[in-house]
């Protein structure tokens, strides 16, 4: 076979699996040529109970049977065989898996090894440093605006407003006030009859 | 007799022209003997594919009982396949690699490829990768006689073999070779 440079070789390893593998196949065969030998038996038992050989059935079926419990002991076997092929295989994965960790492992500590906490502290020092630059040049820029010119600012906002109240004015007019609804049963106001007769003292004539 | 299409038992369906006696003859002319032996040839890989039957023997035309009574005889007409007949129509099919003599060096039985190896390959690739047997060593006896039916049982050796050579071409596959017995081993594409 075209043995090409890109896959693995094959290992001792390998080879013992494969070899293991041929076995179990081995079995799996020898079990089907006895599942036919137990078929056959059962038709040759049949074929001389009709003709009423009753000893040769028996003797067939003894046979049947003795070939049944080597059936049963290489089930028996196959299970040994397969359970040892996963359990190889398993350890097979976990190797890799192991491999895997490994290189994950040494990746973080390359990765780790240029990232030390000193560098980290650094940065962040300077980046704060910036930071802090940078707001004193904005005050600085925000206080450069005279009261005259914040004023101007604010009328232009105001006119802005304006401009947008008129084209949408559902959005910016504001609606009159209204009072407010009563909350409570309107109750017939209590006469407070003021005697009239005293406020409106009547005028004594008052001789002269 | 009008030509008509016929389903077979095994729910096969022959072309009108199986219903058509001068088919099973051979014809003198060679023109004609040639489109005749196209028609049986695709005849012949549509019912190989239908049975999933791997190899023709002219033993197939000459004995009655076998897995291709449907095709080389036709009772409603009373006319069957001669195996001479046959023998030329094997011989064109080898020639143009639909089928190849198995074992080689003799002329009575042909390998049907009703996939070329390279389909084969493809099948066999595909599979393997679905059932998640990447990259562990698998006998043949486990690809030819899977527990589940696989688009590959009972594929012969030879022809699982010939795929299998295809594939490590391209570095899909690898064989390995033990004391008694063959293993191979798949890889999900070239180099790793």
């Amino acid at each position: 076979m075209g043995t090409n440079q890109s896959v693995p070789k094959v290992t001792a390893q390998d080879s013992a699996i494969l070899d293991l593998k041929l076995q179990r196949d081995k079995l799996r065969q020898y079990q089907k040529k006895l599942q036919v030998v137990l078929d056959r038996e059962h038709e040759i038992a049949k074929a001389h109970l009709a003709k009423g050989d009753k000893d040769r059935a028996v003797i067939a079926l003894r046979r049947r049977k003795y070939q049944q419990s080597l059936l049963l002991k290489t089930d028996g076997q196959l299970e040994n065989l397969e359970q040892l092929v996963s359990t190889i295989e398993f350890s097979l994965v976990e190797v890799s898996v192991l491999h895997g960790l490994k290189q994950g492992n040494e990746v973080l500590k390359e990765i780790h090894k240029e990232m030390n906490i000193e560098t980290v502290e650094k940065l962040l020092e300077e980046t704060a440093e910036a930071r802090a630059y940078q707001q004193e040049i904005d005050d600085m820029l925000a206080n450069n605006l005279t009261l005259d010119e914040e004023d101007a600012v604010q009328e232009e906002l105001r006119e802005l407003q304006a401009l947008a109240a008129l084209e949408d004015p559902s959005k910016y007019a504001e609606l009159p006030k209204l009072p407010d609804a009563p909350t409570q049963e309107p109750v017939a106001p209590i006469s407070n009859p003021v005697p009239e007769e005293e406020s409106r003292s009547e005028r004594v004539a008052i001789p002269a | 007799m009008a030509l008509s299409t016929h389903t077979t038992s095994s729910g096969y369906l022959l072309p009108s022209i199986h219903s058509a006696p001068p088919f099973f003859t051979q014809q003198p002319n060679s023109s004609t003997q040639a489109v005749v032996t196209e028609h049986w040839t695709r005849i012949i890989l549509g019912y190989a594919r239908h049975r999933r039957l791997f190899f023709l023997r002219i033993e197939d035309a000459e004995v009655a009982g076998g897995d291709w009574d449907e095709v080389f005889r036709n009772e409603r007409i009373n006319r069957r396949l001669l195996p001479d007949h046959l023998q030329t129509i094997l011989a064109s099919m080898a020639g143009k690699s639909q089928a190849v003599y198995e074992p080689p060096k003799q002329t009575r039985a042909v390998l049907l490829y009703w996939r070329r190896p390279e389909e084969w390959a493809e099948v066999l690739h595909t599979w393997v990768s679905s059932t998640g047997h990447m990259n562990t060593i698998m006998t043949f006896y486990e690809i030819t006689d899977p527990p589940v039916e696989s688009p590959l049982s009972g594929i012969p050796e030879v022809l699982l073999r010939k795929a299998i050579a295809i594939l490590a071409k391209t570095g899909r596959a690898q064989m390995i070779g033990a004391a008694d017995g063959d293993g191979v081993r798949f890889f999900a594409s070239g180099g790793k």
